[in-house]
């Protein structure tokens, strides 16, 4: 979260600066009374750095994409209620020999 | 016991509805605010004209496939269909491009 942020807040500050220039740059044209079409290049350059940061942080920073699969792994719900209706505790389980040498076969 | 049996073709998947609503606003999230930067950049540059629309829509290109990438290519285990992806927000985020773009258009006069 907080690079993502950063970056686009490193994007937006090249574009006002580059958004400056333009003005500064229109104000010199106008008393040298030259035609114009468009800045020059280092603001252009200083344009698409601003245009490239921006649109990587655009992507990166909303929330990343979550799986919408019902089955998938992250989709599972593991977790029951612990609710005491469902709980058994006198069963046939108490007959079974106590060997402590079990193992659970996984 | 036999009632349980496979789902059919034609059966509706069920989808977790609200990760499905968080990623398509994800998406729009992105694309407005990459629509509002376009029309930034498009009026300091001094677009104007079908130029600027040409601009914009290769912006929301660029951007379809920064999200396609995002959801590593595999676009059906985030969204129920290809249009989400590749279309939906594109004209939405139109207008605030063009909102931007007339503001930023005076930068060059």
């Amino acid at each position: 979260m907080g690079i993502g942020y950063a970056v686009g807040v490193l994007g937006g500050a090249i574009l006002a600066h580059a958004a400056y220039a333009t003005i500064q740059y229109r104000a010199v044209l106008k008393i040298t009374e030259e035609e114009f079409t468009r800045p020059p290049m280092d603001v252009m350059m200083e344009l698409l750095l601003g245009l490239v940061l921006c649109m990587w942080a655009g992507l990166a920073v909303p929330t990343k994409f979550l799986s919408v699969l019902p089955h998938s792994e992250e989709n599972r719900i593991v977790s029951l209620p612990a609710n005491l209706d469902f709980m058994i505790f006198n069963h046939r389980g108490r007959a079974l020999p106590a060997d402590e040498d079990l193992k659970l076969k996984t | 016991m036999a009632a349980a049996g496979g789902v059919s073709s034609d059966d509706v998947p069920i989808l977790q509805a609200e990760n499905l609503t968080s990623n398509v606003k994800s998406i729009y999230y992105s694309r407005t605010f990459l629509s509002i930067i376009g029309g930034v950049v498009a009026g300091i540059w001094g677009f104007t004209g079908l130029t600027g629309f040409i601009f914009y829509f290769l912006i929301m290109m660029v951007a379809s496939i920064g999200l396609l990438a995002k959801s590593k290519f595999s676009v059906l285990t985030y969204f129920d269909n290809w249009s989400r992806i590749l279309i939906e927000g594109v004209f939405g985020g139109l207008m605030s491009f063009v909102l931007f773009w007339t503001s930023h258009t005076d930068d060059l006069s």
